[in-house]
């Protein structure tokens, strides 16, 4: 056995429980038999089965340097360090569908040994195993990574250096697939609900799926955008390119579905905004792909395969008219009945989701607007950061303050303590505003300040009052009490700080940020932004599988910096490698952007200062903690906190 | 009470497509060859704009002091002379097709970011190059 046949069974297999499932939740549907619903939870289990050998069997083939199928013909070099070997699998299109195919069926299986409703299992299971079987045929018929290579060669170009160059980028693909296919089982319940007519509980018990969704994504952003800052050597974070939209988009319209969520779990209100948020953040998922596999927009790190392309396209077509051609159906059935009051919590929260969707909107129309543009007029154009950024400041400067002020108020109506919380939070908001602006900063930085300010007032008046509430316990019973009863209202606070703060930090990394070149001599020492900086000495070595050029630069009372140029065999330009060292305030970065390549007498440095950029990591981990927070088995979580309901 | 927020909605409506529709008109960046500019100049005044063209071999100057790179951006029929501050990118070389992006000031093309549009198949064209030859290499090198 080699590792080509040994894939190609475990597609085969993988496809034929998954459709073998997907017939059985079909017949169980139609004949509303139960015992075909346990027959097809089985087939989840052997559909995983299979994916796992086609997994390993990739896997096996990059650690033992088989280059006889395709993908390690394509993808892989045996100069590679092992841990670079292992995350090939996800380097390249065909490994990283079999990624997604993989956790598909691992998710399919996990949501099938969790269902219990007979009404809704049918239901759940087609959506399930329709999507595994349309990823498994995608890679049997359209890019197999499997297919064997007539003369295997014995030594492969590697993959993207760009994707070589960190450890992250063997986590980020990892995390960003977790997230994207957790968004599958909350679509595949609102499609049950929806076909079973029971349109109320799914919320409830897909809440699990829909954060652990939302975990996963908010940790492959700020992990892609960490990525981009250590090893793009542009020093930035976040550059609006189509693949980086790509992620942000289901990770914006699954944020509008978690809220509109919350109301319908406790008041029963917008229905029809969960179904159709929950299906535009599936299929943005689709659409990510389709965009960034197609080749339809020009990106940095696109792969541009076309094949695939029209396949994906039809899918979220597939997709979209499932999902709104269910809802048109049940539409009268699952109408609100009654207005919503404006000044309320469903109310603001209802306003944070449309800001959520209509900043998905932008970033769609942002960046499909130049091929509408050359469609119409011909014109070669592009849409830059600068539409991206000013649209984004003011809709974000809206979200941050509904933010602290939905939670504060009670469903329905606005009570004494919410309009004494939230004069408070706008004595933090004014405080922060007038001091920033008396310290000299701008207008929307002073801003920036003011709403960290009042978003922490609001956070520390919530969970204040959730444990004074506790209070006769004694104050260390109620603090306890609060953090494992209410941890659902605990984990919102510390997401809602933790967004806060990250606002905080792009808001201070964007309007102060420095960047500056310089070419100095060996040893000369000259000042860069107002840092004393000595070029020590610049040298050369090879590392296998890339050659480097690296600079020794002591900046002082800051520390020795070791910038790099990476030069890899299959680019004809090298890899800037920056040398990046953080600090509470201010962090540095520096990059060798070019060198003397005769004599080796001078080079030029670039320094880039990014303030708070740290905070932004940060900020980053207290999202993800708040968000798994919610979800800790610490016995039965109670539905409402005494003295402030629960928030999230 | 039904009018007062719909006059609400249409307000927030109104100010929401001004910012989203004006800034896209606004950062629109437009991508050209030098012929395509001098074809209508007034279009393009004081707009950001990707120029795209050749290297014209025997006008690179590059200041390692200053960072100062001043070369002529040529597309066979149509040149322009490019300052941009910065240091070369290591595959910047004579003949070599290359991105800039920037705005024109007078005659001068100021340029802030330089793309060099490099592939493993990448060839200088032949001689007696079209405009609409020089683009398509450019628009097909990654």
């Amino acid at each position: 056995m080699t590792p080509g046949p040994l894939g190609q069974v475990g597609l085969v297999l993988a496809l034929s429980f998954a459709l073998l499932g997907l017939l059985l939740a079909g017949y169980a549907w139609w004949a509303r038999d139960g015992r075909y619903v346990e027959a097809a939870k089985r087939a989840a289990l052997f559909s995983l089965l299979g994916a796992l050998v086609a997994f390993f069997a990739l896997e096996w083939a990059l650690l033992t340097d088989d280059f006889s199928i395709v993908y390690t013909a394509k993808n892989h070099s045996t100069k590679s360090p092992t841990w670079v070997k292992f995350a090939t699998l996800w380097a390249a299109l065909e490994g990283s569908i079999l990624l997604w195919a993989t956790f598909q069926a691992l998710y399919t299986w996990l949501a099938a040994r969790r269902l219990r409703d007979y009404w809704m299992a049918p239901g759940v299971l087609a959506v399930l195993f329709g999507i595994q079987v349309f990823f498994f045929a995608v890679m049997l018929f359209v890019t197999n990574p499997f297919l064997p290579v007539p003369n295997p060669p014995t030594e492969g170009p590697g993959p993207n250096p760009l994707l070589q160059n960190h450890w992250m980028m063997a986590v980020h693909p990892v995390l960003m697939y977790l997230g994207f296919v957790g968004i599958s089982v909350p679509f595949a319940y609102a499609v049950a609900a929806m076909l079973a007519r029971r349109y109320q509980t799914w919320i409830a018990t897909t809440r699990w799926w829909t954060i652990v969704a939302f975990g996963f994504l908010t940790l492959a952003i700020f992990a892609g955008a960490w990525w981009s800052y250590e090893v793009l050597g542009w020093g930035g974070y976040w550059g609006w390119d189509p693949v980086e939209n790509a992620s942000f988009i289901p990770w914006l319209l699954l944020a509008a579905f978690l809220h509109t969520a919350l109301v319908q779990e406790r008041k029963g209100l917008f229905k029809p905004w969960n179904f159709a948020f929950i299906t535009l953040a599936f299929a943005a998922t689709v659409f990510g792909t389709f965009l960034t596999r197609s080749g339809v927009v020009q990106s940095v790190h696109a792969f541009t395969e076309g094949a695939v392309g029209p396949v994906f396209l039809g899918f979220l077509l597939l997709v979209l008219f499932v999902g709104f051609g269910l809802l048109s159906r049940v539409g009268s059935e699952v109408r609100d009945v009654g207005g919503v009051e404006l000044l309320s919590r469903e109310g603001l929260l209802l306003g944070g989701a449309l800001v959520f969707s209509t900043m998905a909107f932008v970033v769609v129309l942002g960046t499909l607007y130049p091929l509408f543009v050359e469609a119409f007029t011909g014109d070669k154009v592009s849409v830059g950061a600068p539409f991206f950024n000013s649209v984004f400041a003011p809709l974000g400067a809206v979200l941050l303050f509904l933010m602290g002020a939905a939670p504060v108020l009670p469903w329905g109506r606005v009570d004494a303590w919410a309009r004494r919380a939230f004069l408070w939070m706008l004595a933090g908001l004014v405080l922060g505003l007038a001091a920033a602006l008396a310290l000299g900063a701008t207008v929307g930085v002073a801003l920036g300040v003011g709403l960290f300010l009042y978003n922490l007032v609001s956070a520390g008046a919530q969970v204040g009052r959730a444990v004074a509430a506790r209070r006769r316990q004694g104050w260390g019973a109620a603090l306890l009490g609060y953090l494992t009863q209410g941890r659902r209202h605990f984990g919102a606070q510390v997401v809602h700080a933790g967004v806060a703060l990250a606002a905080l930090a792009i808001v201070f990394s964007q309007a102060y940020r420095v960047d500056v070149q310089k070419t100095l001599n060996i040893g000369e020492t000259a000042k860069l932004a107002g840092i004393e900086v000595r070029l020590g000495r610049l040298h050369a070595f090879d590392e296998g599988y890339r050659f480097v050029v690296e600079a020794v630069v002591e900046a002082k009372g800051i520390g020795t910096f070791r910038p790099r140029l990476n030069y890899y065999k299959t680019m004809n330009a090298p890899l800037a490698a920056p040398s990046v060292r953080y600090g509470p305030t201010e962090n540095y970065y520096f990059i060798l952007q070019a060198f003397d390549q005769d004599a080796g007498k001078w080079a030029t440095l670039r320094l880039v200062l990014t303030p708070m950029v740290y905070w932004l990591w940060v900020a980053g981990g207290v999202i993800a903690f708040g968000l798994f927070y919610m979800l800790l088995p610490l016995g039965r979580s109670r539905r409402s906190v005494p003295g402030g309901e629960v928030a999230a | 009470m039904k009018g007062k927020y719909l006059i609400g909605a249409l307000v927030i409506l109104g100010a929401l497509g001004y910012l989203i529709f004006g800034g896209l008109s606004q950062s629109l960046t437009y991508f050209i060859t030098p012929s395509e500019y001098f074809q209508n100049p007034g279009k393009y005044a004081g707009k950001r704009v990707r120029l795209g063209g050749l290297v014209k071999p025997g006008t690179v100057r590059f200041d390692r002091d200053t960072l100062e790179l001043r070369f002529v951006l040529t597309d066979g029929v149509a040149e322009v002379p490019v300052e941009h501050r910065g240091t070369p990118p290591a595959l910047f070389k004579e003949r070599q097709g290359v991105v800039v992006e920037g705005r024109f000031k007078g005659k001068v093309f100021y340029g802030d970011t330089l793309l060099v549009k490099h592939s493993e198949t990448y060839q200088p064209p032949k001689e007696g190059y079209t405009p609409e030859e020089v683009r398509k290499l450019i628009e097909e090198a990654k």
